[in-house]
C-alpha cells in the first residue's frame, strides 16, 4: 500500500485528507507540525507527502527545504496545501521545489486527481 | 548758459538732472537734485559727481566715466545691478539713471537723468513678500495634503492587508466544511436518507456562496491595494469570447437563453488573458441571470481605435437610469431587479471596473427598465511593435 504523509496544524485538516486518501486505498500519516514532517517523513519514507504552507514554527516551506537537501527526497512527489491565494504564491511554491499545488478548500476530486497523478 | 525756455523745463522734471564735464566735475542742476541728495547747489556746482556715489564704488566709477567718454552712446547706466545714490547725510537710496552724451564749446559733457526708485522698490519687496509668503503658505499646504494621502493610502494598505489575511483565516475552517459535506455527500460512512442528502446540499451550496464572497473580497482589496498584478499576453478575441460563454451555457440552456456572438474581424489584444475572460464571464453571467427565460443575451466587439470595445447585451429586467451610476459600487445591488435573483456577492461589477480600468479601459451601461441591459468595456488593441532593424 502506498503511504502518503500529511502535515496540517488543524486536526480536521488532518483527519479531512486522511479520510479520503484512506478512502482511496493509501496508507496516511499524519505530522501536525513541520519539526514532526521532516522526522516522520524520515522515518516512514512515504511515496508522497502533502504539506500545508502555514504551519506554526517550521513551516511547509521550511520543511521542503530539508527534505529537497536530502537525497532520498530528491525525487518525492510534495505536494503544497494552502488557504493563500494570492498570486504568486504558486509560483513561488514550485520554485521552493514542491512538485503540486492545491488551495483550500479542496475538491475531494481534484485533490485525488492530484495525488493520482503524482504517485503513480 | 541755456535760454530760459530750457532752465524751465530742467526745473519742471519730475527727476534729478545732472551735466557733468570731461572731468566729472557737475556744470548743470536742477532743483530736483538738491531735494534728492540733501545739498545745496552752492555745495554741488563743480564737484565731482563720485560725491553722490557711495564710496566704495566711487573709484569704479571714474574708471566707467574714461570709458563712457570713448564710447559715448545714449543708455540706462549699469543695467540689471541695483544702482544707489548717496545723499549728503550718507544714507543711500536706489535710484535709476539714463544717460545721454554731449559737446559744446567747452567740450565734452554727460547727461545723467537720475530717479529714486525708493518708492518703486518699497512696492516691489512689498509684492515680493507677499509672493514669498503665499508660496511658502501653498507649500505647506501642499505637505499637508501630502501627509494626508499618505495617511490614506496607509491606512488603505493596512486595510487590504488585513482583507488578505482575513480571506486565509477564513477559507481555512472553509476547506473542511466543503470537504466534509463532500465526503458524506459520497456515502461512503454510511447511505443518507433523502432528507439528510438535502440538507447536506445546503450546507454544501452556502458554503460555496461564502468561498465565492471570500474570494471577491480578496480580488478586490487586491485590485485596490494596486496589488493584482496583470499579466499582459499577446491574444486573439474569438477564443477567449468562447470559452467565456461555455462557462455561462449550462446556466443558460436550463433557461432556454439564447447565446449569440458577433465579432467584427479577428481581433489581436494585448491583455491579461485570465483577468479579460474574468470581466467578460462577469458580464455574461450578470446577463444570464438578469434575463428571463427565453430570452437573449450576446457578445458583440468592434474595434474603435485604439481599443476594441466589446459589450454584453440582454433584453432582461434592465437597469433603472437612476441606478446606473451606483450599479459599479461595492456591495451595491440593483434593487427591484433582483428579485429572486438576489444571490451574487454585490462586488462582482465593482471588480470588473477596477480590473478594466487597470488594463487602460473604461466600462459603461446603457439600459432600461424591462428593454435589457448592454454593457461595453473596452480594452487597448495591441499596439504594432515596428519591427526592429538589423
Amino acid at each position: 500500500m502506498k503511504r502518503v504523509l500529511v502535515a496540517d496544524d488543524k486536526a480536521t485538516g488532518r483527519e479531512l485528507v486522511r479520510t479520503l486518501l484512506e478512502n482511496s486505498g493509501y496508507e496516511v500519516f499524519e505530522a501536525s507540525n513541520g519539526l514532526e514532517a521532516v522526522k516522520q517523513a524520515r522515518d516512514l519514507s512515504p511515496d508522497l507527502i502533502i504539506l500545508d504552507i502555514h504551519m506554526p514554527g517550521l513551516d511547509g516551506f521550511g520543511v521542503i527545504e530539508q527534505l529537497r537537501r536530502e537525497e532520498h527526497f530528491a525525487a518525492t512527489p510534495i505536494i503544497a496545501l494552502t488557504a493563500s491565494a494570492m498570486m504568486g504564491d504558486r509560483e513561488r511554491a514550485m520554485a521552493a521545489g514542491f512538485t503540486g499545488y492545491i488551495t483550500k478548500p479542496i475538491g475531494l476530486n481534484a485533490l485525488r486527481a492530484e495525488v493520482t497523478r503524482l504517485i503513480r | 548758459m541755456p535760454d530760459e525756455r530750457f532752465r524751465r523745463l530742467l526745473e519742471a522734471a519730475p527727476d534729478a538732472i545732472l551735466q557733468v564735464d570731461e572731468e566729472g566735475r557737475i556744470i548743470l542742476m536742477n532743483r530736483v537734485t538738491e531735494e534728492m541728495f540733501g545739498y545745496t547747489r552752492e555745495e554741488l556746482m563743480g564737484q565731482p559727481v563720485e560725491l553722490l556715489i557711495p564710496e566704495e564704488l566711487r573709484k569704479v566709477h571714474v574708471g566707467h566715466r574714461a570709458h563712457y567718454r570713448t564710447q559715448p552712446s545714449t543708455r540706462a547706466m549699469g543695467t540689471g545691478s541695483a544702482l544707489q545714490g548717496l545723499r549728503k547725510d550718507g544714507s543711500r537710496f536706489p535710484v535709476e539713471i539714463s544717460l545721454s552724451p554731449g559737446s559744446s564749446q567747452e567740450g565734452f559733457h554727460a547727461t545723467a537723468i537720475v530717479r529714486d526708485t525708493t518708492e518703486r522698490k518699497l512696492a516691489d519687496d512689498r509684492f515680493r513678500a507677499a509672493q514669498e509668503q503665499y508660496t511658502k503658505k501653498l507649500g505647506e499646504t501642499n505637505r499637508e495634503l501630502e501627509l494626508r494621502s499618505r495617511e490614506i493610502e496607509r491606512a488603505d494598505r493596512l486595510k487590504s492587508e488585513f482583507l488578505a489575511s482575513m480571506s486565509h483565516e477564513l477559507r481555512t475552517p472553509l476547506h473542511t466544511i466543503i470537504g466534509f459535506s463532500e465526503l458524506l455527500a459520497e456515502e461512503l460512512e454510511g447511505p443518507l436518507n433523502e432528507k439528510q442528502k438535502r440538507f447536506i446540499q445546503h450546507i454544501h451550496k452556502d458554503s460555496m456562496h461564502l468561498l465565492d464572497l471570500i474570494n471577491d473580497i480578496l480580488d478586490l482589496s487586491k485590485v485596490e491595494a494596486g496589488r493584482l498584478e496583470l499579466r499582459p499576453e499577446p491574444f486573439h478575441l474569438a477564443a477567449m469570447v468562447t470559452e467565456s460563454i461555455a462557462s455561462v451555457r449550462g446556466l443558460a440552456e436550463s433557461k432556454s437563453i439564447a447565446l449569440e456572438t458577433y465579432l467584427d474581424v479577428p481581433m489581436a489584444i494585448e491583455a491579461d488573458r485570465l483577468r479579460v475572460k474574468q470581466v467578460l464571464v462577469n458580464l455574461l453571467s450578470n446577463a444570464v441571470k438578469f434575463t428571463p427565460e427565453g430570452g437573449r443575451v450576446c457578445v458583440e466587439a468592434a474595434v474603435r481605435e485604439p481599443y476594441v470595445a466589446i459589450s454584453v447585451v440582454d433584453n432582461g429586467v434592465g437597469i433603472p437610469p437612476e441606478e446606473h451610476a451606483s450599479i459599479f459600487d461595492k456591495f451595491y445591488q440593483v434593487g427591484a431587479t433582483t428579485k429572486g435573483v438576489r444571490e451574487g456577492t454585490g462586488l462582482g461589477l465593482a471588480i470588473t471596473k477596477r480590473l478594466v480600468e487597470q488594463h487602460g479601459g473604461s466600462i459603461h451601461v446603457e439600459s432600461e427598465r424591462n428593454q435589457g441591459s448592454r454593457f461595453t468595456f473596452t480594452i487597448p488593441l495591441l499596439k504594432q511593435e515596428p519591427k526592429a532593424k538589423v
